[in-house]
């Protein structure tokens, strides 16, 4: 830690800005705001791998109705026979961490700890962010926060090893439904990974804030900066909120409090108000720097500035203020007066309009530009379509005397994927081929990029499309089997997986092969359009930059 | 293979299940006797006097999903055809229409301003006629919606007429019980069938249970839904029909199908490891037959003069399944009349 | 170059205070959210909360000749030892006038076990307008082994419900109670049990 104290001195003696640290130092106490971005983003690749890994057992699963493997499975893990009860919960085992990890250890890392900790400070002209130790401890207390999570599936959890209550945590499931250790560990995972995002969200705002290059102005900044800068503030307000939760939760399954356990008076609906308090904002949390992304990535290609900017930066603020006012249209089955249910209604079908703004505003940042289609650019068009489909059939869920059907069905994990596996994780891959060859210094292939896309895109959509069907026949989720009327779509959907991995293993391929020999990047490989002050830096940037703060006319 | 494993461990947890509950629901009811027997014996409901009442046989493609379906179950509910209605004539057409707008503009963008097609890129970044429009339309779209929307929702939470059944509906971990406190109060645990013993009585693995839930066919019927230990949901898909069942607390809803036959649903709240096998039944019959279904479970008919009334409205078809020990093929006739008619 | 440094990491101090000071006040949200959405349902009779009212507050009702019914339905807990049913299934009253309606409760073990009850009504609407003047689900109940005991619910239907287009509707309302054991026999918050 002595060395952020003595950085200065080490100005004073080398005056080379791209002077690091040894390997340890480097790596492990790390206090450059690109060196953690580098470190979240590794981070989320490996949870991505393995939220993956668990998404193709469960396809695989239910490739067929039957359980063909599941038993196997679990009598692996737990290293003694398992029992058919045993087998079961191992898919709810499965289906809790795949959402845990993917919402918590791979698409917030991936966008706000990676690309946000990258190029939040160069996009405003800072040389690094405001608080680098505490960026510091952010990234590592998301490590602990991971293990803890997969450690979890090792312990006694109930019916057997690990938590099995779905990522939402719903009680009593979580209390007095999941005896054993795995639930506690989970959830004392979530209060450490919230915590992480806490500290990396006041450390945004702060350095958004305060450190912005002079002339600079709140409404000059790039939308990537406002998208980070509006995540930050929902971050603060919603995970409070979860860990408050969480903690009620803990205190109840061991210390004999009963907020939500009708024993003793609680109620278990009160955490599901709770809980969507924080979950509704967390999906706009998780695809707010995508559309970050997608503006700047769409302006760059079309070589125009961002239509409307300034109904884009404010779109997404009333996304993210009306996001905290329409949390119990995830509750319209617990019984709800007739009211209520109508008020929720009619508040989560306004979030359509601001959304609505965002793809009209790309749609014409693109009209009247000079397009072309590199890989960012398909990953950003491939993203505004897929996101429409997914934000209408959002406007079909918010009607609460439709969702009567729809709750809880394969409808609504069709829904979200689209909005989030199409669509945050789309923007993600736009973001990681517009930047790693700024990030990495060397280009990749543009051919295995769009090979990547292509495959990609016909995966995804053949694996959740085919969901709408299964959730309108009326398929609820979270089911290890189901009757042979399923079969035909989840087999099509299995199938779906299967094209998405090509994809997916094509896109390690291409990193590998551009790390290995890849051309060297120049500062600004993608021309005129690219008017951010990243891409006024060599590729990669030097370790410590804008050590004259640059001047925004 | 694993199938027949999986079998026969359910066929053993559906013993211990309900044996369990009968344990802690010791009560003196006379519900306890009929849940123990029907315990015992998987095929419990072959326990009822078939004189009074034989399981109906469900019409295939009626009431549950269909292999390589896309659209919604077929509606046998009034607010479930509202919703149907809803969903395939206003919000579907948005949808599509919705995506395909912006499909198309942005093929237009891609052809019209490539940069082979346009070298030159325009400086325009501000229309604010544009953009008012941009956000006008959806909300006039959204308007459009939400009038249907709302007036549906307020259908749905008509409160059931003075008369009406109740079924008091409670999940457990992981069966459903069904007591009709205006019948005596009796009990009914429900419970998933084996799949050998689905395959036997000609329903669908997953979906059938030993003891169903029965209610008379047009009325509606108040469902009172609660649960003993977490949360559950119960859900009918073929009737728009789903609401959690809360431990600690009651829940209401009306439910009327209006056409007699087999509607099966499934939990929708997760609940634990067997989640996914705990499904829900409910046979509609005439009031009649629900009569006797009441009278077959030991029940006492509520009021005489209800059931003439129905009398006069049912089918003929019904007055001669009460004669007949030949009940399936009699009352699968008028079902298959009756979807006739919603077609 | 000193001085906007000090400046500067000033700023940063400030702004992340107030960052924190935003957090920890949606953290205390948060925990407070336990007795706000208690006093909440109180007060709206939201989710079926039933209201609590005196002897005083109910003498004033006026009785109308409009009928209800009301149905008593009972729930035990797995963990409570006892039977616990109401006397009469349905009961027919006149909105506005007070009436009785008996639960017996008895103890089927050997030992002496306390039990506690949640309740609500349905339609959740009806909950605000649904008064009780006297029950035994407000305190907890200690029955010794085997012993049986009548629990009257005294309450009445606010007339208000007749003139609200949410409730006017409703034909029956149902009064549910769930019988706990009582954790570790100890009395419980009133706070968050009684309402």
């Amino acid at each position: 830690m002595t060395t952020i104290a003595a950085d200065g001195h080490l100005d004073d003696h080398a005056h080379d800005a791209d002077h690091k640290p040894a390997f340890f130092q480097r790596w492990f106490m790390s206090t450059n705001h690109k060196d953690i971005g580098t470190l979240y983003l590794i981070f989320a690749i490996v949870a991505g791998i393995i939220g993956g890994a668990i998404s193709g057992l469960m396809r695989l699963e239910l490739a067929e109705p039957g359980i063909q493997y599941l038993q196997a499975w679990a009598s692996m893990h737990q290293g003694s026979a398992a029992s058919m009860d045993q087998a079961y919960h191992l898919w709810n085992v499965l289906i809790t961490a795949h959402g845990l990890i993917m919402v918590f250890f791979m698409v917030m890392p991936a966008m706000i700890g990676g690309f946000g900790n990258w190029f939040v400070p160069l996009m405003i002209g800072a040389p690094d962010m405001a608080f680098p130790r505490m960026n510091n401890i952010s990234f590592w207390l998301l490590v602990p926060a991971f293990l803890l999570l997969l450690g979890s599936t090792f312990v006694p959890g109930g019916t057997g090893l690990g938590a099995g209550t779905g990522w939402t945590v719903y009680a009593p499931l979580s209390t007095s439904g999941s005896i054993g250790p795995a639930m506690d560990m989970a959830i004392l995972s979530l209060h450490l990974a919230g915590a992480s995002s806490i500290l990396g969200a006041i450390n945004f705002i702060t350095t958004i804030f305060n450190m912005r290059a002079p002339g600079m102005t709140l409404h000059k900044m790039p939308l990537f900066v406002w998208s980070v800068l509006v995540t930050a503030f929902l971050l603060l307000l919603a995970l409070p909120v979860l860990a408050a939760a969480i903690t009620m939760l803990l205190t109840d399954r061991n210390f004999g409090t009963t907020f939500f356990d009708a024993a003793g008076g609680g109620d278990p609906v009160l955490y599901q108000h709770l809980f969507w308090f924080f979950g509704h904002p967390e999906v706009y949390i998780m695809i707010l720097p995508g559309f970050g992304m997608v503006s700047q990535i769409v302006s760059t290609f079309a070589r125009k500035p961002v239509f409307g900017y300034l109904g884009m930066a404010y779109a997404m603020v009333a996304i993210g203020v009306v996001g905290f006012v329409v949390w119990a249209h995830h509750m319209f089955t617990t019984g709800m007066s007739v009211n209520v249910k109508m008020y929720f209604t009619a508040a989560t079908m306004v979030i359509a309009v601001p959304t609505g703004i965002k793809i009209f505003s790309w749609i014409a940042t693109m009209w009247g530009g000079s397009m072309t289609f590199k890989t960012p650019m398909v990953w950003a068009l491939g993203f505004i379509f897929m996101f429409t489909v997914g934000g209408v059939t959002g406007v079909v869920l918010a009607n609460g005397g439709v969702d009567d059907n729809l709750h809880d069905t394969y409808y609504v994990v069709a829904h979200f994927h689209y909005v989030l596996s199409l669509g945050a994780v789309f923007s993600i891959f736009a973001g990681f081929y517009y930047w790693f060859p700024k990030m990495s210094g060397r280009h990749y292939s543009e051919l295995l990029g769009q090979l990547h896309f292509w495959i990609f895109f016909i995966g995804v959509n053949i694996l959740f499309f085919p969901q709408h069907f299964l959730g309108q026949q009326g398929m609820p989720r979270r089911y290890a089997d189901y009757p042979e009327q399923f079969a035909y779509w989840n087999q099509i959907s299995s199938l779906g997986y299967a094209v998405m991995l090509v994809g997916v293993v094509i896109f390690f391929v291409n990193i590998g092969w551009s790390l290995v020999a890849g051309r060297k990047a120049e500062g600004n490989y993608w021309g005129e359009g690219a008017t951010t002050l990243e891409w006024t830096l060599s590729s990669p940037p030097p370790f410590h930059q804008f050590e004259t703060l640059p001047q925004i006319k | 293979m694993t199938h027949y494993v999986k079998a026969w461990i359910l066929a053993l947890g559906l013993i211990l299940a309900p044996t369990a509950a009968l344990a802690q629901e010791a009560g003196p009811e006379p519900a306890a006797t009929e849940a123990g027997a029907s315990a015992e014996d998987t095929a419990g409901s072959d326990g009822l006097d078939p004189d009074l009442y034989t399981p109906m046989k469900p019409t295939p493609g009626i009431g549950m999903p269909v292999d390589g379906g896309i659209d919604f179950q077929q509606q046998f509910s009034e607010t479930g055809k509202d919703a149907h209605w809803i969903n395939n004539v206003i919000l579907v057409p948005m949808m599509f229409g919705v995506s395909l707008f912006v499909l198309g503009l942005l093929f237009w963008v891609i052809v019209k301003f490539r940069r082979g097609a346009n070298p030159e890129p325009s400086k325009t970044t501000h229309n604010t006629f544009i953009e008012v429009v941009w956000t006008v339309i959806p909300v006039l779209i959204l308007l459009v919606i939400a009038v249907p929307s709302i007036s549906l929702l307020a259908k749905q939470f008509e409160p059931a007429p003075e008369d009406a059944l109740t079924v008091k509906v409670t999940g457990y971990q992981w069966y459903w019980g069904y007591s009709y406190p205006d019948n005596g109060d009796f009990e009914v645990i429900s419970s998933m069938l084996p799949e050998e013993e689905a395959d036997k009585r000609g329903e669908p693995y997953q979906l059938a249970v030993d003891n169903r839930m029965v209610i008379p066919v047009g009325k509606p019927v108040k469902l009172l839904i609660t649960a003993a230990d977490v949360i559950h949901s119960f859900s009918i898909p073929a009737a728009w029909f789903k609401l959690d069942a809360v431990p600690g607390r009651i829940n209401e809803k009306v439910l009327q199908i209006d056409r007699e036959g087999v509607y099966y649903g499934q939990c929708s709240e997760l609940c634990g490891a067997r989640h996914g096998f705990m499904p829900i039944t409910v046979e509609v019959l005439s009031e009649d037959k629900f009569n006797d279904w009441v009278r077959a479970n030991g029940g006492t008919v509520k009021g005489g003069g209800e059931a003439e009334v129905a009398d006069a409205e049912g089918a003929p078809a019904e007055t001669a399944a009460d004669a007949t020990g030949d009940e399936n093929a009699t009352e699968t006739a008028p079902a298959e009349e009756a979807v006739a008619a919603t077609n | 170059m000193d001085a906007t440094q000090t400046s500067l990491s000033e700023k940063n101090r400030r702004s992340a205070i107030a960052a924190g000071m935003l957090v920890l006040g949606m953290l205390g949200l948060g925990y407070a959210s336990v007795p706000l959405y208690e006093i909440f349902c109180r007060v709206t009779g939201y989710g079926g909360t039933t209201q609590r009212v005196g002897e005083v507050q109910a003498a004033t009702i006026k009785t109308t000749s409009t009928a209800m019914s009301v149905r008593f339905d009972s729930n035990v807990n797995s963990a409570l030892p006892w039977t616990f049913r109401p006397e009469q299934a349905v009961d027919k009253v006149s909105v506005g006038a007070r009436d009785m309606a008996i639960y017996i409760a008895k103890n089927e073990s050997s030992e002496p076990v306390v039990g506690t009850a949640t309740f609500n009504v349905t339609p959740v609407q009806a909950g605000k307008y649904f008064n009780k003047v006297q029950c035994f689900c407000f305190t907890e109940q200690s029955l010794k082994p085997g012993q049986t005991m009548r629990m009257p619910v005294l309450y009445y239907v606010d007339p208000a419900i007749l003139d609200d287009p949410e409730t006017k509707d409703i034909k029956e309302i149902t009064l549910s109670y769930t019988f706990y054991r009582s954790k570790d026999g100890k009395a419980v918050d009133p706070a968050i049990s009684g309402s």
